[in-house]
């Protein structure tokens, strides 16, 4: 072997050597970079539904913390706003009256809920990773929380979306979130499984602290901030607790709008019966 | 018919019962009432968004008279397996005992609310919860 070849072996050897070592390393700091991250895997659900029926009936636990969230999700509007929620309550009240049998639709059966997501039937999935939080859920809807220390993207590349744009940063055990560009509307809830739905300004922008409290408890302190259409940010609570007679996933929101007994006809849910 | 069919079905009255804080409204169903279907399962539906029992109800006054097919709507799949049941938990055939709220409309529909099989034990493992 000449001079020129050892060398090139050599090179290529020590190359492939420090090629490792750096994946060594790489591979050690995201191993630590996991360790560092709380433990959040399982299955979750809003304690509202806990011992839910399998007719859907509220358990009386339930009944009662649903109604104390009802209570704490009705926001303080400006004066303006106060009139355009006004209209909005009225055409719902409206909209009940004229067929109560045939309730109107304020969420979609069969599409995945919108931004945040986190207080509804079905079960949520954590995916914590160094780079991403992921929020998936039995009903269909998947949240992407940025951790990589990534800003949102410039107002010019953003616009309203289903599940905003989210990113987060890790204050020890809390994840903080901070999330912008959804759909600039909110959703009253004023009785079971009926909202009305608020136009919002283009301030529309929500901050959520995510902890686990214990084992069995996280609790999702969420602030909605409208300086527009909000006299003062609404903060709810909103407390999940461990599923634990199942730990299996399962996307409810496979239906098939040809086969589906509740379709929505003309803004109203129906029940189809042969 | 339909009256000879309330001659059948028992109507009590209950305590309200609040619907689930769900992504749509159940107010189709009255909550006030409750009707036990005594019948034979013609089709028992695993699908999402909700589970369906098909089941058809004779009238016991009249048995030349054709059954009335009740549709009866249940929550999710996976919902009701945390609760015992299976998509094999009914079949075309078996006679059970289900207890519904009606549809407020009169058409023969309801909420689930409990079912007994043939054995007259409860199906799933879970009991409904007392409202």
């Amino acid at each position: 072997m000449t001079r020129q070849a050892t060398v090139a072996v050599m090179l290529t050897l020590l190359g492939g050597c420090m090629c490792s070592a750096q994946a060594q390393t790489s591979s050690k700091e995201r191993i630590e970079a996991f360790a560092k991250l709380p433990d959040w895997s399982g299955v979750w659900e809003w304690d509202v539904h806990v011992g839910q029926s399998e007719g859907q009936q509220l358990s009386p636990e339930g009944q009662r913390k649903g109604q104390a969230y009802v209570a704490a999700m009705h926001p303080a509007f400006t004066a303006e706003w106060q009139v355009k929620y006004d209209q909005a309550k009225k055409a719902l009240d409206a909209a009940v009256a004229a067929e109560p049998d045939q309730p109107p639709a304020t969420f979609q059966p069969c599409v995945a809920p919108p931004f945040p997501a986190t207080a509804l039937p079905g079960m949520y999935e954590w995916r914590v990773t160094p780079e991403e939080t992921t929020l998936i859920s039995t009903m269909g809807s998947v949240r992407h929380i940025y951790t990589d220390g990534r800003a949102h993207p410039p107002k010019d590349e953003l616009w309203p979306m289903v599940m905003g744009d989210s990113v987060g940063r890790w204050e020890g055990d809390t994840l903080v979130v901070d999330t912008v560009a959804t759909k600039r509307q909110i959703r009253v809830p004023e009785h079971p499984g009926l909202y009305t739905i608020v136009p919002m300004s283009d301030q529309l922008h929500f901050v959520e602290r995510i902890r686990m409290v214990n084992r069995n408890e996280m609790q999702i302190q969420l602030r909605t901030e409208d300086p527009v259409a909000l006299a003062k940010p609404l903060e709810v609570m909103v407390t999940w607790e461990r599923v634990t007679d199942t730990n299996r996933m399962v996307n409810e929101n496979e239906c098939d709008p040809a086969t589906e007994r509740n379709p929505v006809v003309n803004g109203r849910i129906t029940t189809v019966v042969p | 018919m339909r009256r000879a069919l309330k001659t059948l079905i028992g109507v009590a009255a209950m305590l309200m019962a609040s619907a689930a804080f769900a992504h749509h409204s159940h107010a189709m169903f009255d909550q006030s009432k409750q009707v036990t279907l005594v019948g034979t399962v013609k089709d028992f539906e695993w699908s999402n968004p909700h589970c369906w029992i098909q089941v058809l109800v004779a009238d016991p006054n009249d048995p030349k008279a054709a059954s009335v097919e009740w549709s009866v709507e249940l929550d999710s799949p996976i919902a009701l397996f945390r609760r015992g049941w299976k998509p094999a938990s009914l079949k075309a055939g078996d006679k059970i005992s289900v207890v519904v709220n009606p549809l407020r409309d009169g058409r023969p529909g309801g909420q689930f609310v409990s079912a007994t099989g043939p054995d007259g034990k409860p199906i799933g493992t879970v009991p409904v919860a007392p409202n």
